[in-house]
Formats: structure tokens, sequence, C-alpha cells
């Protein structure tokens, strides 16, 4: 069962709200054929070069902002993939006397191997460490260039003319500004479609949490690298027609300020907005340009005024701000009645004979602190069972070594009747193993609908309100409840649920309890969950296990371990707090 | 044998650059958990303050006077930096608003420069003579870049662990929400180690300025190479980058004499990788490169 929530197969299901996307992507594909058309049927050489050649820019921006803004990774290099295609091309084409098509059967792939390099380090690192790693390959790539001379032809760059390209064929259209627009439009709508992809909405959910991806079921590295790849293609391709188009390729095209360039017009735009590479690159080329036309070496210095002041006075970007001030979002109505009626039949899982967790003798310490100090557990399947105990006595640590988050130093878990001693988070989690966190890891980009449907399994009866309404205007404890239903959704057998009542209203807590006994009773489920009130697990746990300092100091029913003398201190503490 | 004591006295030399440039990022980035990216053109900005505060033929009487007042200037200029920096981080929930923002600042010096000074590299004259060591005669700025990296790291050791300000700061790089809890002045604090950080590649720039590239497109390369000093040594800590630094140094040294200048960054390039990929934590470092 699981195992289909965690295919990465696009699901059919997810939806969007209609309209807003489009009607972006709509007008940003209008743009680019105005911006295109006007000056060649006008017959502006000039205007058609450039807009061409913004063109090319847009389309190595798009696929930038789908990069920072939806897969969440820090990229100063894409200048580099975009000149090793052109370079590759012009070298084939230039020097070697091939055709340009035929070049660009060795751009293209150039372009990408070396985008798809960059996946390398984002495996092993994150945020500014893959930035300067990214940077670094964009300032030693013209190096290169120059350093390796017999091959390049050094500074004085190479020529290459592509005569049949640049021959209108109708009233001053060239197939190369068709070319162009293809790969711009496509550029746009492969972001668009990719959105409402379960692979766009991972690369999101991989980006806010990698925690929360392996408890769905996914490795954050292998979305990351398809983030990479994805847009290495169009980059490398934009890059191969940068040769046809300008004609000439000299290390000086391709410095690091051609990749910080399109890093800003992404941040200009407005992150994350369909359109605002759009508008990110319109501003950055053309304002200085225009304003100082005399004036290049000035231009540089507006790149980074430009994107300094953006970021100070409309931090969403130029579209981002625009967008908040159309339209504000609607608030998330009843959201807790609706969630606690969520939970229907065709969630169920079969039951299960036995236990659904086993582990025996589980060691881990921390330095010399030692936070599991051979601990023996055993939930029954279909069962609730309750962790309780004082700060720092292990019960978090305990539901990671679970799920896989932790390794163990020794002992040995079964879990769902399968031996998960030594598995990763995200395989742990395609076993059926859902978890939540301390602090919900919801994702504020997606609806609220899609925070449950992206672990979904099939598809879900959801209320309607669910589909436009963001979590943010979510209270905190909703958000944590939200995080349940989606573990809910995902068809997990055994929830591990990480103070799930935390900052819950009395009248929630109620309800929350009846949530717990229908998941039990009603879906067959497995609940293992840490809480700090006594009351509420003693109301609704079948079983106790009582932890301090890493050691299990009481285990059993409610009733029967209630008059323990360890128990009771821990409700007198808890008094006393 | 020649070759071998010039590229190990010289990489040394240079390398205690980039570890003056690490440790810089250092000091902001334990209180804020911000690198700033444009270190490198601050760096360049010392030692254009020695090219526009020095005479042609400069005495040592010179030089003592212009090394606080460019350390001044550029601390001045990071701690108004620090503040813009630290502005959009107030309200927003963008927490990387300052890879932008610094990466900005850096594109605009370099701009000026050029706008400024135009693209060639600026010389600077030494007051001092250069000294006979193993029978190679060696510029006296990188001696003084030596001894200024060792200046720097006891200064920031005994800042960090015996006065109040500094303590406060060492809190800072430990839990930002206690020590906010506990009643430090966070923003203050913040801004304070903008400016010290200032101080750092202001007189650095200064005291290498005749050993240093100062020029609109030299900064990029010093930050890079500081930032790798400072992965290797350990982000975060400043013993790390008083040793990473003269690796680096070294081997961009090694790379430059075997394959030529043009290589030095992509040597520097493929060390930091090597790095990342091995030991991303560093030689000395607690913090880990990787979230997950």
């Amino acid at each position: 069962m699981s195992e289909a929530a965690a295919n990465l197969a696009p699901a059919g299901q997810v939806s969007r709200p209609p309209g807003i996307v489009d009607r972006e992507l709509c007008l940003g594909i209008a743009i680019i054929a105005i911006a295109i058309l006007i000056p060649s049927l006008a017959g502006s050489i000039y205007w058609t070069y450039t807009v061409l050649l913004l063109g090319l820019y847009v389309t190595v921006a798009v696929l930038q902002n789908m990069l920072l803004g939806d897969a969440g990774q820090v990229s100063f290099g894409q200048g580099a993939v975009f000149g090793v295609a052109a370079y590759t091309c012009g070298i084939m084409a230039g020097m070697h006397g091939y055709g340009f098509a035929t070049s660009l059967l060795f751009g293209i792939p150039a372009g990408i191997l070396v985008g798809s390099l960059f996946a390398l380090p984002a495996l092993r690192v994150q945020g500014y460490y893959l930035g300067f790693v990214t940077l670094s390959a964009a300032v030693v790539f013209p190096e290169l260039l120059v350093a390796f001379n017999d091959y390049t032809n050094g500074i004085n760059g190479i020529r290459v003319n592509v005569p049949a390209l640049n021959r209108p064929f109708f009233a001053g259209i060239t197939p190369l500004c068709v070319i162009v627009f293809l790969l711009a439009a496509g550029a746009l709508v492969l972001h668009a479609w990719l959105r409402r992809q379960r692979l766009g909405q991972r690369m999101v959910i991989a980006a806010a949490s990698p925690e929360a991806a392996m408890t769905l079921g996914f490795s954050p590295g292998h979305v990351r690298s398809a983030a990479f790849v994805i847009a290495a293609v169009g980059t490398a391709m934009a890059g191969a027609l940068y040769v046809p188009l300008v004609g000439f390729v000299s290390p000086s095209a391709f410095h690091v300020e051609l990749s910080i360039f399109f890093f800003f017009s992404v941040i200009v735009g407005g992150q994350g907005r369909l359109i605002g590479p759009i508008a990110g690159v319109a501003v950055l080329y053309l304002l200085p340009n225009a304003l100082l036309v005399d004036l290049v070496q000035y231009r540089l210095l507006g790149y980074g005024a430009v994107a300094l002041l953006i970021m100070l006075l409309f931090p969403d970007g130029i579209v981002g701000t625009i967008a908040k001030r159309l339209g504000a979002g609607r608030p998330g109505a009843e959201f807790g009645e609706l969630a606690l009626a969520m939970p229907n039949s065709a969630l169920a899982t079969a039951a299960r004979p036995g236990l659904a967790v086993d582990i025996a003798d589980a060691r881990k310490t921390y330095g010399k602190l030692a936070a599991l100090d051979g601990v023996n557990l055993q939930v029954r399947a279909g069962s609730i069972h309750g962790l309780v105990g004082p700060n720092g006595s292990g019960k978090t640590t305990l539901l990671n070594a679970i799920s896989g988050f932790i390794a163990l130093d020794s002992g040995r878990i079964a879990a769902l009747g399968r031996d998960t001693t030594s598995q990763a988070a995200w395989r742990t989690a395609r076993l059926g193993i859902g978890r939540t966190f301390q602090t919900p890891r919801v994702f504020d980009a997606l609806s609220i609908r899609e925070n449950i449907e992206v672990a979904a399994a099939g598809p879900l009866q959801l209320p309607e309100a669910w589909t436009a309404a963001k979590p943010d205007q979510l209270p905190h404890a909703q958000r944590r409840l939200l995080e349940v239903l989606r573990v809910v959704a995902s068809n997990a057998e055994l929830l591990l649920l990480d103070e799930p009542a935390a900052g819950l209203s009395p009248a929630e807590r109620r309800d929350f309890a009846q949530l717990l006994r229908t998941l039990r009773d009603r879906l067959g489920k497995t609940i293992v969950f840490v809480e700090h009130d006594l009351a509420l697990v003693w109301r609704v746990a079948d079983q106790i296990t009582v932890l301090d300092a890493g050691r299990v100091i009481a285990d059993g029913k409610p009733a029967d371990i209630v008059a323990e003398k360890h128990v009771r201190a821990l409700f007198t503490g808890a008094a006393d707090a | 044998m020649d070759e071998l004591v010039i590229i190990l006295v010289r990489g040394v030399g240079v390398g205690a650059v980039f570890s003056l440039v690490a440790m810089s990022f250092n000091v902001v980035c334990n209180s804020s958990g911000i690198l700033n990216f444009a270190q490198g053109n601050l760096l360049v900005m010392g030692g254009l303050c020695a090219y526009l505060l020095l005479p042609g033929d400069p005495e040592p009487i010179h030089w003592l006077v212009s090394l606080p007042l460019s350390a001044l200037l550029v601390a001045a200029f990071l701690a108004l930096q620090g503040w813009i920096t630290l502005l959009p981080l107030r309200s927003s929930v963008e927490q990387h608003s300052w890879l932008i923002t610094t990466m900005a600042v850096s594109v605009m010096i370099g701009a000026v420069i050029l706008v400024w000074q135009g693209p060639f590299a600026l010389n600077v004259r030494s007051p001092f003579p250069n000294f006979p060591l193993f029978g190679t005669r060696t510029p006296m700025s990188y001696l003084l870049a030596v001894a200024c990296a060792v200046f720097w790291y006891v200064v920031l050791r005994w800042f960090h662990s015996r006065t109040q300000t500094g303590l406060a700061m060492s809190a800072l790089s430990q839990d930002l929400d206690a020590a906010r809890a506990a009643g430090i002045q966070v923003r203050r604090l913040q801004i304070l180690s903008f400016a010290i950080s200032g101080l750092i590649v202001g007189s650095s720039g200064f005291v290498a300025a005749p050993v240093i590239k100062i020029s609109a497109d030299s900064g990029i390369s010093y930050v890079l190479n500081g930032f790798i000093a400072a992965v290797v040594g350990g982000l975060g800590n400043n013993l790390g980058a008083l040793i990473g630094g003269p690796l680096v140094g070294v081997a961009a040294m090694f790379a430059a004499f075997r394959f030529g200048g043009q290589l030095q960054n992509a040597f520097s390039l493929a060390l930091l990788i090597a790095v990342l990929m091995l030991r991303p934590q560093g030689l000395f470092g607690r913090m880990a490169a990787r979230r997950v």
C-alpha cells in the first residue's frame, strides 16, 4: 500500500487552484511572443537581436527559478552551464568544421553534464556551501577557456556563422526567432507543469524540510539531483543557441557576472513566481542598458544596486509584490472540525496480528550522555501506545530510532514485521511508518489540500475550503494537526506522533483523543505518541511506557502502572512545574 | 629546491591573507549565521586605501599612521553594510536575503572600483625592503601578512574569552534564542561583529597591499580562497582558519608554479570539493555543512 504512496509517478488527482497559475503562464507566453514579434516585424535588427538574447536569458532564469524557488538550491553557476554548451558548440562548429546541427550533439550534452555535476556537491552540502562551490565553478570556467587556449582559441574567441537560422522566412521573422520563442515558452510551460506534478511538489518539500521528505518516503537528494538535471537540460539548450544568435564566443562573455545576473534576475523578478524571471531579466538588462547606453561599465553597478534595493524594499520581488497586493489569501476556516472529520474508511489499513514495533536493548549515546540506555519496547499492532517521561528522557530519540533518523549504537528494531535497525529514514517510511515532529513540518508554499495530497496514496475526499487556503493562516496547534492528517493520508500503518497535542485547547484535546481512537478502531492504525499531557495519555492510551534517563522505568496498562512510585513522581513533578 | 622554498614562503604568505579573510568570515558567521560575500572586495578595499593614503615612495611612518586609518575606514563601511544586511532579516520570514544583499554589495564595490580606477591592477610600494630567506629575496609584506594573521588570531581569542562583549558574542554563536532570552542585545552585537570583521580585512588588505592584486575583479578570488581556507579549517573555528589559509595558499602557489597561474582557482575549487566530500566539518570544525 505504502509502496504506492512513495511512487514517484505523477498523480493525476493533485490539483492547484485553477486560474492563477494558468493566467500567469498565458501572460508569460504572450509577453515573450509579442516581445519577439514586434522588433522582427518592424525590421529592427538591433532590437530583434537583443530580444532573442533576452529570450535565451529568460529560459535560463526560468529554470534557475525552478531550482531556487521550488527546489531551494542555491546555484551561482548556471552561467557556466550555459557557457560550456555554447563553447562546445562553438569549438565543434567553428574550429573543427562540423555543421551547427552536428555541434549541438556535443554542446548540449556537455552543458547537461556540467549542470548535473553541480548535483554531486548538492547531495552533500546545502545553502551557502553549495553557493560557493557553484560560484567557484563560474569563476574557474572562463579561466580554463584561457588556460587551454590550444583547444579553445583562448581570448581571441571563435567565430561561427549559421546563416540558415538567421535568414528571414516571413516579414523579418527568422527560424531562430521561432526556436527561441519555443524554448523560452517551453521553459515556462515546463515549470508550470512541473509544479502540478508530484516531483515538483516533492522539490518544495525537500527544500522546506529534508526530514519531512524522508518521513514521506523519498530521498531529498534524489529530488535535488532531478532539479539540477532538469535545469541543466534547458540551460544547455539556451547556451547552444547563443552560438547562431551572436555568431561569436569568447571567454569574456561567460564571466561569473553572467551567473550572478541569472541569479539576481530570479530574485528581482520574484523568487518562485512563474513570470518573475521575465520581469527580472527585463529590468536588470534593459534598465541599465536603456538608461546608460554610453556607459557600459556602469551596468554592473546597476545590477548590484537594483538587486540590493529590490531585496530591501520588495523582499518578494517585482511580480511577487504585485501579486500580493492584488489578491490576499482566504483564511482556512473551521480547519479543526473539518480535520477531525477527514479520516474515512478509504484510508483503512488491514489489521495485522502481533507486534507493530519490537525493540530489543536499544542503545544510543551522544558523547557521554546515554540517550537510550538499553531500551526494550513492544507495541501491539492496532493499539495506542503512549511514551511519557521527563525532558531528555529519550522519548524523541526513541521515535527517531524507529523512524530511521538516527542509527543505534547497538540493539535491534523490528517494525511492521521487518528488521529496520539500520534502514534510512525514507526507506522506513516506505514500509508504512509515518512520523510527525515537535515543530510541525508544514509547507507554506503549498495549499492545505496539497500539504495532505503530497503524501496521499490515492484519491482523497477533501473539503473544498482547503483547495485555495494556505497553511500559514492556521494557528500553530492546527498546523500540527495538519501534519497528522498528512501522515494518515499516506496510508501509513504505524503513526509516530511527537507531542501532537501540544498547544491544543482543552476542547480540542478531547476531539484529538477521539481522533486517535477513530484512527485505531475504524482505520486499524497503530499509534505511538510522545506527550506531556499525562491526563490525555492516561485517557486514550492502551499501553504506556515511562522513560527516564534513557531507561524504561515502567511499562503496562494505564490503570496498572498509575500506582507505581516512579509514575506518581512523574505526576507530582508535572504538577510542580 | 629554490622553487620549493619560493612556493612554501609565498604560499604561506598568500595563505595568511586567506586566513585573515577566513577569520573575518568566522566573526560574522558565528554571531549571525551570515557569510559575507563582499569580504573579498573589502580586502581589496583595504588595499585601495593603501594605494590612496600612501605616497608614491612611502616611509614607515606613513605606513604606521595609515594602517589604523584604513582598518577603521573599512570597519565603518562594514558596520553600515551589516546594518543594511540585517534590515530585511528583522521582519521577513525569508532568512536567505543576505545571500543576495551581500552578493549585491560585492558586485557594487567591484563596479565602483572599475568605474573609478579602471580595469587594471593598482601597484602599491612597500616602505620596507625585501628580506633574504633561504637564499631568496622575499617581499616583507608576506611576513607582515603572517604577523597580521597571528595578531588577529590572538586578539580574537582574547576578545572572545576575556571580555564581556566577546563572551556575549560567543553566546550568540551557540544559541541565538537563548542569548536573546538572557537579555543580550543581539542586533547591536551582530553589527559590531561586522565592524570587527572590517578591522580584520581592512588592516590585512592594507598590510598585504604590495603583494595582493588590487583590481575590480580580484575580490572574488580572495573571497573564494578565504572561504575554502575557512572550510578546510572548519567554518567558525579561528585556529582552523589560521592553519587552513597557508594550506590553501601553498596548494594554490604550487598549482600556479606547476601548471600556470590560470589554473590556480581551478586547483582551489578541486580542493574545496574534496574537503566538502570527504570531511565537510573541516579539520577543526564543529558546524556541519550538511543539514541532513
